[in-house]
């Protein structure tokens, strides 16, 4: 207990000295403000952005709402067809034997490959971030879908068939849950890549979102909008995933490990 | 009789998995002849065909081969610092406390922004160039290498060592005996997930800053209206993002016979 407070101190002391440096090193010029700016002026900055739409054409607020409802909607769509496909895939095997050589092909292609196809057939609009987020998020939603199922114990099934359990019931009452840990592994992974390959996208070729304003903030050189952007980039995933994790600890019971 | 059955059922999902491809072709070839689909993109044939000229004849400066070992060897590159940055602080943060204490709050600050979001900023400090993709790699792999290294480090069994301390081994006997070799798995559970978000920063990388390599080869192919060469560039990506992966995924299986892991 005592070692565990004193570790504690240690970090809040070495977190704070991070920043007083960091502070330093900016404003006593060692490092040109242009390359580095301070925290504080940092603090302004993410101040000023909340509520002003230059340089980029939008508050933080709307580039921060454009690329969550990307995140999400793409998101959402991989999930509801990614974990059905795998689950078929991993239950019927003319299923799998039909679907799996076209799904191998998929597999390999980073979603960021799909970016420029998708802004070809989609426009540089919402339409074609939410494709690219259902392809990031799709693939890993069915491979973990799929050896979920895989995975369950014979002997759970075989305890089902011997009460005379239909394969329907086998698949819904056992298999699924059986799984349920391995998909939300999968949703982990995909809601990662989501928010990896919706930057990518939005960095590439948009109009709104983080991705974008911190790309326009380059061109016309504003580091410290980059910064910020940079940083509510990680806070906004970080957020998310936690939502997530809450929600696997809630549903998910037991069957850890 | 089972050798029997095992050749049955190859050949029957030989045959489905063939039809599935075929059907897809199929409908890739009729949505280009009956719909808007054929105004943008190319049938399967002159995919194909671009895709076989694309190994003779150049594609904007480089043959596709060129341009394919231009990402491959940024990403190796990138891909091996971060590595072994990775390890490096993974391992200390993960035996030693105190340096857990010091250095994963600032850690904490940069490990979820994904390596993809640092391209801005690393233009603005490094400029338009190699070092700059180099970096946008490093960044993508290294908070990954980080965690999975960590976690072996403090998932170590205790009770190996406590044996090793009752024997009278010195502290860094315990290190290179026990730490190492139970983190070793997880290493390369974090190299194979570092892997692919390398090949995939290195992609996003070459969209923005660079001229050559296999992610501007498919920028390239939105911007001049060419989507043949897309399709090529992402047919490649695929397949050389296969071979990667399934080259680490043996290495794995030698060196770490024992570990459940890789099994």
């Amino acid at each position: 207990m005592k070692a565990k407070t004193k570790y504690t101190i240690v970090s809040i002391v070495s977190l704070i000295t991070f920043i007083l440096l960091w502070e330093l090193l900016s404003q006593t010029g060692l490092v040109p403000t242009r390359k580095l700016p301070a925290p504080s002026a940092l603090l302004d900055t993410f101040l000023y952005k909340l509520a002003n739409k230059n340089p980029d054409g939008g508050t933080l607020g709307t580039h921060i709402a454009t690329s969550m409802q990307e995140a999400l909607l793409g998101f959402f769509f991989g999930i509801v067809i990614g974990v059905p496909l795998g689950i078929c895939m991993a239950w019927f095997k003319k299923f799998d034997q039909f679907f799996r050589p076209l799904f191998d092909l998929i597999k390999p292609i980073p979603p960021v490959g799909w970016v420029p196809i998708m802004i070809t057939f989609f426009g540089i609009g919402i339409m074609s971030k939410v494709a690219v987020i259902f392809i990031a998020s799709f693939i890993p939603a069915t491979i973990n879908a799929y050896s979920g199922i895989k995975q369950t114990k014979d002997v759970h099934m075989w305890v089902a068939q011997t009460f005379g359990a239909k394969n329907k019931q086998v698949l819904f009452t056992v298999a699924i849950p059986s799984a349920a840990p391995m998909i939300f592994t999968g949703a982990r992974v995909a809601l990662n890549g989501s928010w990896v390959s919706l930057v990518a996208a939005e960095l590439i070729a948009s109009t709104k979102g983080l991705g974008y304003m911190i790309q326009t903030a380059r061109l016309v050189g504003r580091i410290d909008v980059v910064f910020v952007g940079v940083l509510v980039i990680g806070v906004f995933g970080a957020i998310m995933m936690s939502t997530l994790s809450y929600l696997e600890r809630k549903f998910v019971k037991g069957g850890r490990r | 009789m089972t050798k029997l059955r095992l050749t049955k059922s190859t050949s029957e999902s030989l045959l489905y998995g063939f039809l599935g491809i075929i059907a897809f072709i199929i409908v890739w070839q009729l949505a280009c002849l009956f719909t808007d689909f054929g105004k943008i993109f190319p049938t399967p044939l002159v995919s194909m065909r671009a895709f076989f000229l694309a190994f003779v004849k150049p594609i904007g400066r480089y043959t596709l081969l060129s341009h394919i070992a231009i990402s491959l060897r940024r990403v190796l590159v990138g891909y091996a610092l971060s590595s072994a940055a990775g390890v490096l602080i993974g391992l200390l943060m993960g035996y030693s406390k105190l340096a857990y204490a010091i250095i994963y709050p600032i850690f904490c600050i940069i490990r979820p922004i994904p390596g993809i979001a640092w391209i801005p900023l690393a233009i603005l400090w490094i400029g338009i160039g190699e070092s700059t993709i180099y970096f946008i790699i490093f960044m993508g792999g290294f908070s990954q290498m980080v965690m999975n290294t960590m976690d072996g480090a403090q998932n170590l069994n205790t009770e190996l060592v406590g044996v090793a301390k009752v024997l009278g081994a010195q502290e860094n006997q315990i290190f290179s005996k026990i730490v190492l070799p139970s983190t070793i798995p997880y290493i390369f559970t974090g190299l194979q997930t570092s892997l692919s978000t390398s090949w995939m920063a290195v992609l996003a990388a070459e969209m923005i800053t660079a001229r050559e390599g296999a992610g501007w080869l498919i920028l390239a192919g939105m911007q001049t209206g060419r989507i043949e060469n897309n399709v090529i560039g992402m047919i490649s990506i695929g397949a050389v993002g296969l071979v990667l992966a399934s080259l680490l995924r043996n290495l794995e299986r030698r060196l770490c016979r024992w570990s459940v892991r890789s099994r």
